[in-house]
């Protein structure tokens, strides 16, 4: 009795020390939403007092002249495709390196394994991409972001192909289907849920990134939204309500995403974890 | 007849194989080459050169700041996230009424870009901003610094803002590596007379080594990589007080000097293969024998 009672007790300051915690995240966090609803003048003490009057038409103003709407399609475009591409490309090749078990297809796993720990060789990638002649294109950053990604997918794959019973594909395989059909018709069915794992966790990290526009979007008009929020920071320098109200439009598609595909994010964090 | 592996036909690794290899890999290795070049932006033809480009970066006093910052982030970081990563899992592990929300709170920073989150701390973080205000209002002026501007603690503050938004990250790892450790082990020890403390050093500790290990892993390897925080909070300064690796490739690549950038990039790919492999290897021996 005594004891449990004690442990209460102790959940409670336990509690109360993470909520007040909790404040170090939520503040910064919410300076930055109510500063968006302020005037020009109010948002320059940076604080929690709620605005006079909630001015929503800054969202338009951001609209209007921040070519949100255009930053917003470039970052749907590659975010999206880039992972579609690696998703299709890493699951295919997982599922070939975890069934055949041999040494060479060992080998190919550490190769791609690799890639989680070498960092990218930016300047020397712009060579190659120039060569092959379409430097300061979409499509090359498509490329690099699937190529860059396929390492952390083919690790979260393989482990969960492995999973699967092989029995499934070899009775398949015994009444005269292909390679291709055991595949799109066996396997991508069953890893539905990791594919919804590597969707979320490529399209956060593609759509966040600055480094590869930096060095790979030239031409600023097929800017992702977070490098525009740059653009836009440097010619509002004044403006922190309207660089606010930019901020939480950007932030708004992967809070969403976030939202909806909690679930999808926890397990691929729990593979992470238990698999190492 | 085929054997059943050879039904397993290599063809559905080649898109994998050839977008990795082609924009990864390949350039990769090309940087090792032109390590030993003087590669420039405005010239065709390029002479190979030796070590000199690994000469001028260890006389170089920026460059040699760079490392030193970037092993200073890289140490700081990984110190801060996985303990503070630890602390949040174990507690928000316990039975608490509002432990979904302020899981979902603590998790929460790492899904917004760093470009969000170095602007929203710009306001705070300056010398009249609203941290030092906070300071001055509790009465512990001491505490005011020029987080942004001093050259000595720019690098720390750049390290925390790090560690504020990934933390939470690092703990969701070790939430799931926690939640796969069976409760018979607490009830035994606590039958045993075990207290808290050591249900964690002698339990929580060993069996959360997996999650310990990526943990340790994704933080000094990312650590080492760090670049977009430094660009987006001073994109090296005040000065070049707050350089690393990252901005210093960025910079060299702007003055045309591509061999000498990538020459630096060769350093870090080095560097970061030699820290993380053999850690890699002995982590999971130590797993092992646990």
């Amino acid at each position: 009795m005594g004891f449990s009672r004690k442990l209460t007790i102790r959940n409670y300051i336990v509690e109360g020390f993470l909520l007040l915690s909790s404040l170090l995240i939520l503040l910064p966090v919410m300076i930055m939403i109510i500063g968006s609803f302020k005037t020009s003048a109010e948002v320059l003490d940076f604080s929690l007092k709620f605005p006079k009057k909630w001015m929503f038409s800054n969202y338009m103003t951001v609209f209007r002249e921040g070519g949100i709407g255009r930053a917003f399609l470039n970052s749907v475009v590659i975010t999206g495709i880039s992972s579609v591409i690696n998703i299709v490309a890493s699951s295919a090749a997982s599922f070939i390196l975890a069934r055949r078990e041999t040494k060479f297809a060992n080998t190919l796993y550490m190769y791609f394994f690799m890639g989680l720990i070498a960092p990218m060789s930016t300047i020397t990638t712009i060579r190659i991409v120039q060569w092959m002649g379409f430097y300061g294109s979409v499509t090359s950053v498509i490329l690099i972001y699937a190529s860059l990604n396929t390492a952390f997918s083919v690790f979260l794959y393989s482990g969960f192909i492995k999973t699967i019973p092989k029995a499934l594909d070899e009775v398949a395989f015994l009444e005269g289907a292909g390679v291709f059909s055991v595949f799109f018709r066996i396997v991508t069915p069953l890893i539905l849920p990791v594919n919804a794992t590597v969707a979320i966790m490529v399209f956060m990290s593609v759509w966040n990134d600055i480094t590869i526009p930096l060095y790979f979007l030239t031409d600023s008009s097929t800017w992702t939204m977070p490098l525009s929020i740059y653009n836009f920071y440097g010619k509002f320098s004044r403006d922190w309500n309207l660089i606010f109200a930019n901020l939480v439009l950007t932030s708004l598609p992967v809070f969403i995403l976030y939202l909806f595909g909690q679930k999808y994010i926890v397990s691929g964090l729990t593979a992470g974890a238990v698999k190492g | 007849m085929k054997t059943t592996k050879q039904l397993y036909s290599y063809y559905l690794v080649l898109p994998a194989l050839l977008i990795y290899s082609i924009f990864f890999v390949i350039p990769a290795f090309a940087g090792f080459y032109y390590s030993f070049t003087d590669w420039r932006m405005d010239r065709l033809t390029l002479e190979f050169i030796g070590w000199n480009n690994f000469r001028t970066i260890f006389s170089d006093k920026t460059l040699i700041l760079a490392l030193k910052n970037t092993l200073i982030f890289a140490v700081v970081t990984v110190l801060g996230k996985n303990l503070v990563g630890i602390a949040l899992a174990v507690a928000l592990n316990m039975k608490l009424r509002t432990r979904n929300l302020l899981r979902a709170i603590f998790y929460s920073p790492s899904i917004l870009s760093i470009l969000v989150i170095g602007i929203i701390f710009t306001p705070i973080l300056r010398t009249e901003g609203t941290l030092n205000h906070v300071f001055d209002t509790l009465g512990l002026h001491s505490l005011s610094q020029a987080w942004l501007t001093n050259p000595n603690i720019v690098v720390f503050t750049i390290a925390m803002i790090s560690i504020w938004q990934h933390a939470g990250f690092q703990m969701a790892i070790y939430l799931a590596g926690l939640q796969s450790i069976s409760n018979e082990y607490y009830e035994a020890a606590t039958i045993d007379g075990a207290g808290s403390w050591k249900k964690f050093t002698n339990i929580t500790l060993p069996l959360l080594l997996p999650a310990i290990n990526i943990n340790v892993m994704l933080t000094l390897i990312g650590g080492l990589k760090v670049f977009s925080e430094v660009f987006v909070l001073t994109g090296g300064g005040p000065g070049n007080a707050s350089q690393v690796v990252g901005t210093i490739i960025l910079r060299a690549f702007g003055e045309g000097n591509w061999g000498l950038g990538t020459a630096i990039n060769t350093l870090l790919f080095v560097a970061v293969t030699i820290i993380a492999i053999p850690l890699l290897i002995f982590m999971r021996r130590k797993e092992v024998a646990e």
